[in-house]
């Protein structure tokens, strides 16, 4: 990594330009409900001109703890997995992992949240795409629903790939637009195909106009791995959301940083979804 | 009666012997490093209604900046190993200074080098600068002729330091203090004598964290910087201590999060608070701090910050600072 990897107009930029505005809002539990393995749904009601600006890929630092107390200290990034402008509601997939997931997926009804948002970039749809394939690493599904949603509303056909250690950790498929095919695989094959979700994608690529990915580095290590051997002209531009520890969440404090062809870039501001080829591995 | 029940004056100079001053219309002030350069909280907050704000550290050349993980969280705090990440004195000039101008907020740089001749330089270029309205030199940090030793451990290194900015400019300039100083008091003595208009405490402690399922540093850095609520009684006592010792106006920092943490350094002595970590969490806490402090002093029938800066010195009868002997790492 060289001095010269710095832009300084790549630096903080300013996240009241990006996709829209973010700001600090109360949020009210409205429900919390399990969906897949142990993870939980949390819907939010927020004020109403947040989930207009709230488009996949875009996430909310969520204070998950009593405001009183100190620990965990730091705000929890999560992904948008819906947002309805209608009703203003927004919600989350929770998987309890640690402290912070943990106190978060214990919520009831009626519990207020100190929240930031939405913070970051979307995906983006090409405008002259029309075939999209998704592929999702466990809780990694939560943005690629709501992109999932977005996309078969501008009419465009997807192929929905979900990879999880065994079948009760699969997302049940109502939670997808039913025009959506959508194909799992289980480490342990107890549904669908016995492997990993990266082993499906050779069948897709020449399908696919641009793929987008959510989940864990290894994963998009293999997926790499697979679209690597093809041919410039024969290989899909991917998207891929990345998950650093986060501070601010509004490029303030360069702890986020990640390696791209263009320099280090925030993964709060000009993330969270990078083109797969700028980013330096 | 109707006058002094009118609102308190929040106001402070925090360079009283220098014509330039540094007047801030409230003593609530974001810390370097927390803020990037203003703009990144634009959008969040209304950052016009700050005392002031202290920009990311800025360096001679551009840094990268260290490898990652640089931020691990621990018990009410955090370790941030950045490294200074930056785009270099001339690349911080062609922007920012040119946005602050028309600015209401007095802009502050934070400065870093690892050589006086470096630090002179640095102030000579802000120096010239629209929107400078004070230079904060990071002591904290390594000097290279002296085999690495960090600046601010040392008084004869920081006073030297401050001298030589002293000279590049004619701006507001506060030295910031490490609290890894093998003497405290010592330190802020010689950077006031070497011309500091003011001191500004405490950095960061060195710490550590340890992945225990991957066996190994949590940061890329290894070590990384403590900050928030868990560092707040030692950057009190520094202040404490500090503040009984110099003249100049000295500036709290460390782990301030509520109006209760920054009265008690305010009755420490402190002049003025820098709030950081607490801002990553809590964005609105600056602004809500100022209006608190406001509500109190009209409470507590306090005209302005002179009535409470001290007041904790004061009740002990001006009785000496404390001994520093069991100080720091070095102890
Ligand atoms: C942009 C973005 C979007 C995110 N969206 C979601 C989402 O939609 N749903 C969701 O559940 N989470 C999401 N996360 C992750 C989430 O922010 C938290 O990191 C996660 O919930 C764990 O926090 P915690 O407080 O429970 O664990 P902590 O107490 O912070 O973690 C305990 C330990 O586990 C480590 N750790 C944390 N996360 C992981 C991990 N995933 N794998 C391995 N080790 C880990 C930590 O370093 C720490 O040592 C997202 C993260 C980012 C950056
Ligand atoms: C992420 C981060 C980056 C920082 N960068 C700088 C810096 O560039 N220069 C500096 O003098 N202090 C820097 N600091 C130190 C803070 O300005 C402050 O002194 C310290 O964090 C203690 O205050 P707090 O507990 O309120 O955060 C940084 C702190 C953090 C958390
Ligand atoms: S979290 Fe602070 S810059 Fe991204």
């Amino acid at each position: 990594m060289t001095d010269a990897s710095i832009d300084v107009d790549e630096t903080g930029a300013n996240p009241a330009h990006g996709p829209g505005a973010s700001r600090e809002f109360a949020g009210s539990v409205v429900a919390l409900e399990p969906i897949m393995g142990d993870s939980v749904l949390l819907t939010v009601a927020a004020p109403p001109q947040i989930a207009r600006e709230t488009r996949a890929g875009r996430f909310f630092e969520i204070l998950c703890r009593y405001e009183e107390t100190f620990d965990p200290l730091l705000r929890r990034p999560y992904s948008a997995f819906a947002a309805d402008p209608e009703s203003g509601l927004l919600q989350f997939l929770v998987r309890p992992y640690g402290r912070g997931s943990a106190w978060l997926a214990r919520r009831a009804f009626g519990d207020p949240l100190n929240i930031l948002g939405p913070l970051g970039n979307t995906y983006r749809i090409a405008s002259r795409a029309q075939n999209l394939l998704m592929v999702a690493g466990g809780v990694g599904v939560a943005p690629l629903v709501m992109l999932a949603n977005e996309a078969v509303a501008r009419g465009c056909n997807v192929v929905f790939l979900l990879g999880a250690t065994t079948a009760d950790a699969l997302l049940a498929p109502q939670w997808l637009p039913g025009d959506v095919e959508y194909v799992v695989a289980t480490d342990d094959g107890s549904k669908g195909r016995h492997g990993f979700i990266t082993d499906l994608i050779p069948e897709y690529v020449r399908w696919a106009d641009q793929v987008f990915a959510c989940g864990p580095e290894p994963m998009y290590r293999s997926l790499r791995n697979v679209l690597m051997p093809l041919r410039v002209g024969g290989r899909p531009p991917v998207q891929v959301s990345m998950e650093r520890a986060m501070a601010c969440g509004l490029g303030a404090c360069l702890g986020c940083m990640v390696e791209t062809r263009r320099g280090l870039q925030t993964t709060c501001v000009q993330g969270p979804v990078f083109d797969m080829g700028d980013i330096v591995w | 009666m109707d006058e002094e029940r009118g609102a308190p004056d929040l106001s402070v100079d925090l360079a009283p012997n220098n014509p330039r001053e540094l007047h801030l219309k409230n003593p609530v002030i974001a810390a370097s490093g927390c803020f990037g350069y203003g703009q990144e909280y634009a959008g969040v907050i209304d950052v016009q209604r700050l005392g002031a704000f202290v920009s990311k550290g800025i360096t001679p050349r551009p840094r990268a900046g260290n490898p990652m993980p640089r931020l691990a969280e621990t018990p009410a705090g955090m370790l941030n190993a950045i490294g200074l990440q930056n785009p270099g004195i001339r690349g911080f000039a062609r922007k920012y200074p040119r946005l602050w101008e028309h600015w209401r907020v007095p802009a502050i740089v934070n400065i870093s080098a690892e050589s006086v001749e470096e630090f002179a330089d640095m102030a000579a270029i802000l120096d010239e600068q629209p929107g400078v309205a004070g230079i904060e030199v990071n002591v904290s940090c390594p000097n290279i002729a002296r085999g690495g030793f960090c600046f601010g451990w040392d008084a004869d290194m920081s006073a030297e330091v401050t001298r030589a900015v002293r000279a590049a400019t004619t701006l507001p300039v506060i030295v910031k203090l490490s609290p890894g100083a093998v003497d405290i008091v010592s330190v802020a003595r010689a950077v006031e004598d070497a011309g500091a208009d003011a001191i500004s405490l405490i950095n960061t402690l060195v710490g550590m964290a340890i992945d225990i399922r991957q066996r190994r540093p949590v940061l890329g850095n290894l070590t990384g910087g403590l900050s928030g609520p868990a560092i707040k009684p030692v950057a009190l006592r520094m202040v404490y201590q500090v503040a009984g010792s110099v003249r100049v106006p000295v500036i709290g920092i460390g782990g301030i999060a509520s109006l209760a943490d920054a009265l008690e350094f305010f009755f420490a002595g402190a002049s003025a608070i820098q709030i950081g970590t607490a801002i990553f969490v809590d964005p609105s806490l600056p602004l809500r701090l100022i209006d608190e402090l406001a509500d109190w002093m009209a409470r507590e029938g306090a005209r302005n910050l002179g009535e409470i800066v001290g007041a904790a010195q004061r009740s002990h009868g001006g009785r000496a600072p404390m001994p520093t002997l069991a100080e720091g790492t070095g102890g």
